[in-house]
């Protein structure tokens, strides 16, 4: 270790610290290389110049952009140049640390910092309780980070009579879906709860158990819950041809004229059923929350 | 040295004495070769990135609230959209500069990641995990899921359609988990998605908790690396097991890692001129219940959305607890691909008998498990990503989606396995064909690689004195 006592250009100071060169290659002196230094530097300068001129003044991404980029590649190359032409080119090697031999120059810790008698219990004693204070401060703060789930998942905004309604809030009646048409839908007063949206789809022919035919209502209009029982993303898709309610996140198709069970794809549970109905004014309403849970496995 | 900096690092000296230690980093020799310098490139994209990331902090508001746009990009103006996506409008097109470095540290992001897998496969490929750096190895591996994490959390705030639809996967994902899924969600989410809280959590996640971890691993990681030193590729007269071959930190080592920045630097921002990467103007707002066709998470995530895809139905109910296929496919399938990978070193070791320290670098042909290993693995995980693109697929190729999936879920059982079962039988043959064994020890396994005789110190004399040093006189 150098102190402030020795000569500052002691080459012995620290024999670990030389180099053990096996080779160096001087490269030629050459005024070229220095006029390609200045060039390539003197232009990232006035590059950079042309990046602060041209962002400040609101120039164009492509001006600033671009000369911020050539500007960086220049100096590169200014640094390279720089440093090929000014120090040798040179091969060392460096002997590992052989694992040990290290270790035995370090003097044993006991020495330094003698310890007592040793006291087993206490030792033990002192960790067991840092191991239960540390557990004990740092798990309630992580419980506190959430609500308890209790019950949220396995219910929705849905209730008896409430009714269906667009992303603005307009509720829907039976005759506003066209036949093969579909509308997504909320439970009124809750537009944006993701869990609770559905699907309204007017099926051509009458839908086949396992839908419950009291949920449909005539002609052909059924709902089921719009979370996709695979990884939760909404069914958006729906292909009247071969119909099928696809998700387009993990390609799970689930056939609404057969209950919504999936078809295809990773999903094993079939889109829950929203029982359906039609209110005294005409529109469309639940007649209660889903009978089955919504969206993916959770428990 | 200037007289200027001499002067200052004199000062220096006297008060912290740096002259010893400095003139050791300087003189650290780093071995040389291309694929060396992976992991530099992912260490260069981090600094982008922090550089890039502090700026966009200034302007970044983590909220979903709705909230009003009056800027210039006119196809919002006036529209109602989260915070979060408004304050991205506002810095992509009414901050000068705003726009460029968002685009560069998105492509850093990219960068960071695919440097840092390829610098994890060339330290498979080629055994640099052995021992004694399997812990630095395992904190390399713990380094990726962390960079991950911090690249799908930058995906998300932006919260437009594809954040939201990513963020509610991955809601899914945790909700997976068998029994405290439902509670870990809501500890993460704060409540059932999506709670207000999703965005501020993930701006903490992506800006403070997931960086700090990054880099304080790094450093551990790069601690690590000069305790233990670099390995190297065997060099002719060179006996790797007892000393580096090299170039110096000064001047070489230093000078290839400046411009190797500047170059990165330079590359990244002429991208970002001319790639209009992550323009969420295109995407619109994330809007609950909604989502387009081409959802893909971003590409580094396109092996477990692959899984999630090709995964069949599998819900099973036992009491009290269910055990999904996005668990499976999506928990299970990554942990046990990073898990085997953590745990390979010590199969490795255990299967051909190794002894001792490795520090000389091998061809993955001359050690048939790992050939078979390394490639049965990453066939595994290139094919779940193209299994990713299954719709994409169906639509260019017109083959219909079944076939697609059929396709890849046969090709993800069978084609691994294949490959791995005959690159490793290859590279016995191989073996055999030299009259070679695989060497348990590095001295065995050096006598091979150095042809020449060498004495019993295995090192050429030291020649000369260092011509290069921190305190060479200009």
């Amino acid at each position: 270790m150098t102190s402030p006592g020795q000569p500052p250009h002691d080459p012995d100071a620290d024999p670990k610290a030389e180099l053990r060169v096996i080779a160096a290659e001087t490269p030629p002196d050459s005024t070229l290389n220095d006029s390609f230094v200045v060039l390539s530097a003197g232009g990232a300068a006035v590059l950079a110049v042309v990046f602060a001129v041209a962002l400040l003044a609101g120039g164009p991404l492509p001006l600033y952009g671009g000369a911020l980029a050539a500007g960086l590649l220049l100096l590169a190359v200014a640094v390279r140049r720089y440093f090929t032409d000014r120090f040798p080119d040179v091969e060392a090697v460096e002997p590992r640390a052989i694992p040990g031999a290290e270790a035995a120059e370090n003097e044993p810790l006991a020495d330094v910092a003698p310890v007592g008698p040793r006291r087993t219990f206490l030792k033990r004693f002192l960790l067991a309780a840092g191991a239960v204070f540390g557990v004990g401060i740092a798990v309630p703060p992580i419980a506190s980070l959430g609500p308890a789930p209790r019950s949220t998942l396995r219910t929705t905004a849905w209730r008896e009579g409430r009714r269906l309604v667009t992303t603005d809030g307009v509720p829907v009646r039976a005759a506003d879906i066209a036949e093969g048409g579909l509308a997504s839908l909320w439970p009124e007063g809750a537009v944006g709860e993701e869990r609770a949206a559905v699907v309204l789809l007017r099926l051509s022919d009458p839908p086949r158990p396992p839908t419950v035919a009291a949920w449909v209502v005539a002609p052909g209009l059924v709902a089921y819950s719009k979370v996709c029982t695979h990884a939760g993303c909404p069914v958006a898709l729906y292909r009247e041809r071969d119909n099928a309610l696809f998700c387009p996140c993990h390609q799970s198709t689930f056939d609404p004229s057969r209950g919504a069970v999936p078809t295809f794809g990773p999903a094993a549970r079939a889109l829950p059923q929203l029982p359906l109905g039609v209110d005294a004014d005409g529109f469309l309403v639940a007649l209660g929350d889903f009978q089955a849970p919504v969206g993916p496995a959770f428990d | 040295m200037t007289p200027l900096f001499a002067l200052l690092f004199d000062r220096l000296d006297e008060r912290l004495a740096l002259r010893s230690p400095s003139r050791k980093v300087a003189n650290k020799v780093f071995p040389h070769h291309w694929s060396f310098l992976l992991g530099e490139v992912a260490l260069f994209s981090l600094v982008v990135l922090v550089a890039t990331g502090i700026f966009l902090t200034m302007f970044y508001r983590p909220s979903t609230q709705s909230t009003v746009y009056t800027g210039s990009l006119e196809l919002y103006q006036g529209r109602a959209v989260p915070a979060a996506f408004e304050s991205i409008l506002r810095l992509s097109h009414d901050i000068p500069g705003g726009l460029l470095f968002r685009r560069i540290h998105r492509g850093a992001s990219h960068l960071f990641i695919a440097a840092s897998v390829l610098h994890m496969l060339r330290i498979v490929l080629t055994g640099a995990f052995r021992r004694p750096r399997e812990i630095n190895y395992q904190l390399g591996l713990g380094l990726l899921t962390f960079a991950f994490m911090a690249g799908f959390t930058g995906y998300s705030l932006p919260y437009d359609s594809l954040a939201g639809t990513g963020i509610r996967i991955a809601y899914s994902e945790l909700l997976s988990f068998p029994f405290i899924g439902d509670r870990m969600a809501f500890w993460v989410f704060g409540g059932d998605f999506p709670t207000g809280d999703v965005i501020p959590r993930f701006f903490v996640f992506h800006v403070l908790l997931l960086p700090a971890i990054i880099l304080g691993a790094v450093g551990l990681h790069l601690l690590l690396v000069g305790r233990q030193r670099h390995t190297q590729f065997p060099a002719r007269g060179i006996d790797g097991h007892a000393m580096i071959l090299g170039k110096p930190l000064w001047p070489a080592q230093f000078a290839e890692s400046a411009t190797l920045i500047l170059w990165l630097g330079g590359l990244l921002t002429a991208a970002a001129v001319f790639i209009p990467w992550s323009d969420v103007s295109l995407l619109g707002p994330y809007v609950p219940g909604e989502v387009g066709n081409n959802a893909q998470p971003d590409w580094f995530l396109f092996w477990v959305d692959g899984a999630l895809r090709i995964f069949p139905p599998f819900e099973v109910r036992l009491p009290g607890v269910v055990i999904s296929g996005p668990f499976v496919a999506g928990i299970l399938l990554p942990g046990a691909v990073f898990t085997g990978l953590a745990l390979y070193p010590f199969l490795e070791r255990r299967v051909y008998g190794l002894r001792g320290d490795w520090h000389v670098l091998q061809n993955p042909l001359d050690i048939p498990l790992r050939a078979g290993v390394a490639l049965g693995t990453f066939s595994f995980v290139l094919l779940l990503s193209a299994a990713a693109t299954n719709d994409i697929l169906s639509r260019l190729t017109g083959i219909p989606i079944e076939d697609v999936l059929l396709f890849f879920r046969v090709t993800c059982l069978v084609v691994p396995p294949l490959l791995g079962l005959g690159i490793a039988s290859y590279a016995r043959r191989r073996l055999r064909a030299r009259g070679r064994v695989v060497a348990r020890d590095e001295r065995e396994a050096v006598r091979s690689y150095v042809p020449e005789p060498h004495g019993p110190t295995a090192a050429p004399p030291p020649q000369q004195a260092a011509p290069a040093s921190p305190v060479r006189p200009d």
